[in-house]
């Protein structure tokens, strides 16, 4: 779960990033962040991942108090936290398997588990063929589905996709959607930021616009692709 | 930590020297460098401490006896002095030894002076040597309020010349040493940062998944930490050659070194195990937290 009150951002050049912001995202929930750019949207997803304090306000996230949270124990918040990056940032010296694994290594999880864990994910993001190849062998779609499975394997509360198909074909775009569907549908929250209308008005659900610093609209449309 | 993960952290140490070839070999060549001066530094400075060592020992105290004083008061005196713990050798110089020695200096000339003296004008002298020559002045006042004895000449002033200068010399040699462990770990940490540079990306992407710093210090502190060890087994082996024939021209092909005490210089073979575990845990030490300086930077994400 998310919960912003009040919270306000002024970055120490003066620009007011946020200002007395109230969300809440409950856990199950699909949410689509949109908006221009500099209306705030990042500055929303670096408050989630404590990699800036809000100004003023409080921030939960996963049980957390991020006002209350040491920076010892940022990185036990991130584990609860899956984040898929427009521009995939995977690990160009590492194989498929070896960038999805690594997650799990950072959080100390056991050999076996790994081992069994690892190649699930990457069937449910269809790439099991490619298990053993590197990044830059792979094509934008099939990138952004890794980086997708090292969001997933670590099994975490919440996923932010931050404009993840921004660097891809936009068929192709449809398809990671889908499967951030697919991963909301077994619990998982999942919080996307875009620039692509199109997306959200296919897809439909919940739209919170934030523009100037400020949510604009928070409601829950109908998606096109209901209609069908 | 589970053994596996630490397995894999340093599997990933490993890995980094190999692709960061021409990094690790930079900061190699830079490490052994700094550890061959560091350890000259320091193999000097305790050589030299040694030289003033020697001269400190060779300074000698006489203790002048009164006349008239008995046999059986002599040997009492004699065994006094030796009960002092700074006191390491006693001889009696006799007055009778002393007046023979002087007698076979002189000329026939000066000695006809002498030959209708009636008596030995010369007193018993009791040559000492002190273990420390900082206790000199304890030593000789308490020599001097023992029975039968006239006075106490020391070298006070050469020994406040010694102590004072081989404080100065600890202090500088200090100094220089820190000094240059100082530089090591900035120019360490500043050709490794280039690598971790090269790999921030990678940090950065372990900072988002929950890493601790700990778990993304690691390999980078395993790599330094090898560069480090293999840097100071070259350097011990550079050492060693360089140092064994240094101490050869000074022992054996150039004896006149041995008048300024260059001859009581430790051999190798003595500080062996000293100095490879010196060079070992400084190598090591340098390598290792060079690199963590360089990498500290880029865990405040």
């Amino acid at each position: 779960m998310v919960e912003f009150k009040d919270v306000s951002v002024t970055y120490s050049s003066g620009v007011d990033a946020l200002n007395k912001v109230n969300l809440k995202i409950n856990d199950g929930d699909f949410a689509f962040v949109v908006g221009p750019s500099g209306a705030g949207k990042s500055t929303l997803i670096k408050l989630i991942l404590k990699e800036i304090d809000a100004t003023t306000g409080t921030v939960l996230v996963n049980g957390y108090n991020l006002r209350k949270l040491r920076r010892r124990k940022v990185p036990a918040l991130r584990r609860t936290i899956g984040v898929v990056f427009q521009d995939f940032r995977l690990i160009p010296t590492m194989t498929v398997y070896e960038n999805i694994a690594f997650v799990l290594r950072v959080i100390d999880a056991p050999a076996k588990y790994i081992r069994s864990r690892v190649p699930y994910v990457i069937s449910l993001v269809g790439l099991s063929k490619k298990a053993k190849s590197y990044p830059t062998e792979l094509s934008g779609g099939e990138q952004q589905r890794v980086a997708l499975a090292r969001a997933l394997v670590n099994d975490p509360q919440l996923i932010i996709a931050d404009e993840p198909t921004g660097n891809i074909d936009p068929e192709l775009s449809y398809e990671i959607v889908e499967l951030l569907k697919g991963i909301n549908e077994c619990g998982t929250t999942i919080l996307m930021v875009t620039h692509e209308h199109d997306l959200v008005r296919y897809f439909g659900g919940r739209i919170i616009n934030i523009n100037k610093g400020s949510i604009q609209f928070d409601e829950v449309i109908g998606g096109s692709n209901e209609d069908k | 930590m589970k053994i596996s993960s630490f397995s894999y952290l340093i599997r990933q140490g490993f890995k980094g020297i190999w692709r960061n070839k021409m990094m690790t070999f930079a900061s190699f060549c830079i490490l052994l460098v700094s550890l061959i001066m560091v350890g000259f530094s320091i193999l000097i400075s305790i050589n030299l401490d040694k030289i003033i060592g020697n001269i400190e020992e060779q300074s000698e105290v006489a203790v002048v006896v009164r006349d008239k004083v008995t046999n059986t008061e002599m040997i009492q005196l004699q065994t006094k002095i030796e009960e002092i713990p700074n006191v390491t050798e006693v001889d009696l110089y006799s007055r009778d030894q002393a007046w023979k020695d002087m007698m076979d200096k002189m000329t026939d000339a000066q000695k006809d002076y002498f030959k209708y003296a009636d008596e030995n004008p010369l007193p018993d002298v009791f040559r000492l040597k002190v273990k420390d020559i900082q206790k000199l002045n304890d030593t000789t006042s308490q020599i001097e309020t023992f029975e039968g004895v006239e006075s106490v000449q020391a070298p006070k002033e050469f020994a406040d010349m010694l102590i004072n200068f081989r404080r100065i010399f600890i202090i500088v040699a200090i100094a220089i040493v820190v000094a240059l462990v100082l530089v090591s770990l900035i120019i360490i940490s500043n050709t490794t940062r280039a690598s971790v540079f090269t790999r921030r990306k990678e940090i950065n992407i372990m900072k988002y998944v929950g890493a601790t710093n700990s778990f993304i210090r690691i390999p980078f502190f395993i790599e330094g930490m090898l560069v480090g060890l293999v840097a100071s087994v070259c350097a011990l082996i550079i050492t060693k050659f360089s140092y064994e024939g240094v101490y050869n021209i000074l022992t054996h092909e150039h004896k006149l070194f041995g008048f300024f005490g260059f001859n009581n210089i430790y051999s190798f073979d003595s500080m062996f195990l000293a100095v490879t575990i010196s060079y070992l845990v400084a190598g090591a030490f340098i390598g290792a937290i060079g690199t963590s300086i360089s990498t500290g930077k880029h865990l405040k994400v």
